[in-house]
């Protein structure tokens, strides 16, 4: 059973994202869920990945659909639609 | 607008369960999920609230009329927003389908929760979600509604029992380092096939619309 690369949308994110993953699910298993975190960590990783996202997201046409979404059920008010 | 509920239990802590929420895609087996990426993710002053955004990519096999129909590819996506609370200890996951949207909307909602009678070596599992389908395909709107909520009902029993295997078998790799647990993670979501779609009701959105084509097909032979 090989090691699978957790894909991105973009295939140009890939490695990037890989990168990022790896570190978040230490940091969940290890610090997180232990209440041992304050703080979201792996920020290095996670700039260049969602430097790479954003870039992605605009060229392949998802951001309006996304940016619809985002506001129909805010991040802000954690994924709830407002109108529910 | 249809409603499907459904509650199951899994005889695992419910800490485990949170961590093999992250490890579902991508796999060898479930194809169609090619992809999930984070789009945000903050955690709260106290450092017990973690919010995340996470984008679900899916390729699906819709006939191709369909998709000049509606102008679009064989790629649609799927926006999940999730909470793991670990004061209340629940991990809240809310998912709406992104593509098609104008046509049909899938809100699902599910939660995990510490087993009240049981909560060291119990979690509680629920799951909601809110069918819409809107004009111009009125006429087939309560077809397509009813068959999506019959079509969750079916799929909720397998896919729990998949997601057992995922747990036991993560279950015995916990609290061994991070690298095995990758490995783990990696055979199990082969096992897990159907599971991973119904937890994450990416599925029930491709699935819509394999029916939605035969649905809309036999609406305009009646014309």
């Amino acid at each position: 059973m090989g090691n699978i690369m957790s894909a991105s949308f973009a295939p140009e994110c890939t490695p990037l994202k890989d990168t990022y993953d790896k570190c978040f699910n230490q940091w969940y298993s290890e610090k997180f869920l232990k209440g041992r975190s304050m703080e979201n960590e792996c920020a290095e990783q996670w700039q260049t990945y969602m430097e790479c996202v954003e870039t992605h997201l605009v060229k392949q046409g998802i951001k309006p659909a996304l940016d619809d979404a985002r506001k129909e059920a805010p991040f802000e008010n954690e994924g709830k639609p407002l109108d529910k | 607008m249809k409603l499907f509920q459904n509650i199951y239990e899994f005889n695992y802590p419910w800490e485990e369960v949170t961590a093999a929420n992250w490890k579902k895609y991508p796999n060898e087996v479930s194809t169609h999920v090619i992809a999930t990426d984070v789009l945000r993710r903050e955690l709260d002053a106290s450092g017990k609230r973690l919010i995340s955004e996470r984008l679900i990519t899916v390729k699906q096999s819709v006939p191709q009329w369909i998709m000049m129909l509606i102008g679009s590819t064989n790629i649609s996506y799927v926006r999940e927003v999730s909470v793991v609370d670990l004061e209340t200890k629940t991990l809240n996951l809310r998912s709406c389908n992104l593509t098609y949207s104008n046509l049909l909307k899938v809100f699902e909602n599910v939660t995990y929760s510490p087993h009240p009678e049981d909560p060291q070596n119990k979690t509680l599992f629920k799951q909601e979600a809110q069918i819409t389908a809107y004009a111009p395909f009125t006429r087939v709107c309560n077809q397509l509604e009813d068959w999506s909520v019959q079509r969750y009902h079916e799929n909720a029993e397998k896919g729990k029992r998949g997601f057992e295997t995922v747990l036991l078998t993560l279950n015995k790799g916990w609290g061994q380092s991070e690298k095995y647990m990758d490995d783990i993670g990696n055979t199990i979501v082969e096992k897990v096939n159907e599971t991973v779609d119904d937890l994450l009701g990416v599925d029930c959105s491709s699935s819509i619309m394999n029916k939605y084509s035969t649905t809309i097909r036999l609406a305009f032979q009646k014309e």
